[in-house]
């Protein structure tokens, strides 16, 4: 208990950290200063400069807002539809049940990330980064929900020939009316997968940046930034470049802890 | 004969997902909203309404139907269709391709799973060790790939198979270990020990047999997330492997080449997933 509110502060922390940043840096993640870019750290940029001179910390907060809230958004919207799939095969005729089942087995055999890099390399070539940033979340919630959604199916088909609900059923209870009383009952499995899901999605957005197929420019991202470390020869000007790694990392550990808790 | 039976039966199931996947990946591609997109279209030189008829002229000829007849056509005479940055059969690109992935692959499973069973069958006898191993399990767990290639590239120390193993041997740890202490907990092995049977001859005899269905389980899923890795890895080592030719695929809009490794992908994920189940099955009936 003591280990998960403390897992869940630091996590405030450092939301409330990236938020302070932002709020009272003065300059924009996007602006330039040309006259010193990959500069170390000053006091006008306390993590030094990127190679086109932006802000590296203020970038990095940026980038961790905006990660968190797409897979938090998208996370929601995977767990939302799974249980909505997961009922509709648990408590529909038998073949909408088998139909879904092997809709999830498809999804499932379609590994992410090749999925992911084909929806993205079919974008529009104007695509704006403010739409690519909803594209790529969109598009993880939507391969995301079959895994989620047999657990759902699983859960709801032991809560559906549970003694209570056969009680429920011989007293006349619509189905609508059933399927109401079993939401509750399915928030232990719901609560889990959501919070597993949101380390994944930041995860495969940092994986799918990394190969420049991410988040478009200017805006941050946590891939744009490890794609700035494969220029070894920038390493030798500033080891900032660093920062965004090691916040990931403790982003994703920290996200791990809470969903493990749950 | 109910071995054959369930054997038909997991070919005709695999054969489906196979169909639906091909037919699912293809209609994604066509209805995303930049597929009619041409390159031709970014030139200044060109007007508006002839951007316009290009884009027509991509649609009139690229229908989903026909689009997926000539995929069915490519795979059914073995070619995949041709590629449209390299104008050659996708199978002369995939073909040496396919080898280097593999080898890669079946390099990391095999030390992965190497190094997650010895950490594991060392923890679960000793308590004081899980730490040493649980820490660093953690830690490689909460690392994308992409970062721990790029770390690893730039120390100059490890390759694409040290990242790969170190990913799998991180995975398949987590799960063996939970799965190992389990069984040395329950009470027929607890009796096994107290009469003094030797513990290797309880881990033959017992345990291993009795977590036989898990350990090829997450045998299917190390081939899964291995091949989920193998994009960023060889992107980032610059390995030509099919996952360097999915990326270069995707940055220059090759769909056919795309489509092709994300089948190939998906045929190797449904029978890895399905071939487990499959043989448990034959074995109880």
């Amino acid at each position: 208990m003591i280990c998960r509110r403390a897992t869940i502060v630091l996590l405030a922390a450092l939301i409330a950290g990236a938020c302070c940043v932002l709020l009272l840096s003065r300059t924009s993640y996007s602006e330039q200063d040309r006259l010193s870019p990959l500069a170390g750290a000053s006091a006008n940029h306390p993590a030094g400069t990127d190679q086109l001179g932006r802000d590296r910390l203020v970038r990095t907060a940026a980038a961790l807002l905006i990660s968190l809230i797409g897979a938090v958004v998208g996370s929601l919207l995977t767990t939302m539809a799974a249980a909505g799939i997961g009922m509709l095969a648990a408590f529909g005729p038998a073949l909408v049940g088998s139909s879904t089942m092997l809709l999830c087995d498809v999804f499932l055999a379609l590994p992410w990330l090749f999925l992911l890099m084909m929806v993205r390399s079919a974008l529009p070539l104007s695509t704006s980064p403010a739409a690519s940033v909803t594209i790529t979340f969109l598009v993880l919630a939507a391969l995301g929900w079959p895994a989620c959604a047999r657990t759902i199916y699983r859960g709801a088909l032991q809560l559906k020939n549970a003694d209570w609900m056969l009680q429920a059923r011989a007293q006349g209870l619509r189905t609508t009316q059933m399927v109401r009383r079993m939401v509750p009952n399915l928030v232990p499995l719901l609560v889990p997968q959501f919070l597993v899901s949101i380390p994944a999605f930041v995860m495969a957005e940092a994986n799918l940046g990394a190969i420049g197929l991410g988040i478009g420019e200017p805006l941050p991202s946590w891939g744009g930034m490890l794609m700035e470390m494969g220029n070894s020869a920038l390493l030798l000007q500033t080891r900032w470049i660093y920062l965004p790694v090691a916040l990931l990392v403790t982003v994703l550990l920290l996200l791990e802890a809470v969903a493990m808790e749950a | 004969m109910k071995q054959v039976l369930t054997a038909v039966r997991w070919l005709a199931r695999t054969v489906i997902v196979l169909l639906l996947v091909m037919a699912g990946s293809t209609l994604l591609v066509r209805f995303a909203p930049g597929y009619l997109s041409d390159a031709r279209e970014m030139d200044a030189r060109h007007s508006q309404p002839v951007r316009a008829e290009l884009r027509k002229e991509s649609a009139r000829s690229e229908s989903f139907a026909s689009m997926l007849v000539s995929e069915i056509r490519g795979w059914v005479h073995g070619d995949g269709g041709i590629s449209r940055q390299y104008g050659v059969p996708v199978s002369e690109l995939i073909a040496p391709r396919a080898k280097m992935t593999g080898r890669l692959v079946l390099r990391s499973i095999l030390l992965g799973w190497l190094l997650a069973v010895c950490a594991a069958l060392l923890t679960s006898r000793a308590k004081s060790l899980v730490l040493v191993w649980q820490v660093p399990s953690t830690f490689l767990l909460a690392a994308p790939t992409a970062a721990m290639a790029t770390v690893c590239l730039l120390w100059g120390s490890g390759g694409p198979v040290l990242v790969m193993t170190l990913l799998l041997a991180a995975r398949d740890f987590k799960f063996l270990d939970r799965a190992l202490r389990t069984a040395w907990h329950r009470p027929d092995i607890l009796h096994a020990r107290a009469q003094g049977i030797r513990c290797r001859r309880i881990l033959c005899a017992y345990i291993l047999p009795a977590i036989a269905p898990q350990i090829s389980a997450l045998a299917s899923l190390s081939i899964a997330t291995a091949l989920s890795a193998i994009v960023p890895v060889e992107v980032i080592f610059d390995v030509p492997g099919l996952g360097q030719l999915a990326w270069n695929a995707a940055l220059n809009r090759d769909l056919p080449v795309l489509l092709a490794v994300t089948l190939i992908m998906a045929m190797t994920v449904t029978i890895a997933r399905t071939a487990p189940n499959h043989s448990m099955e034959s074995r109880t009936v």
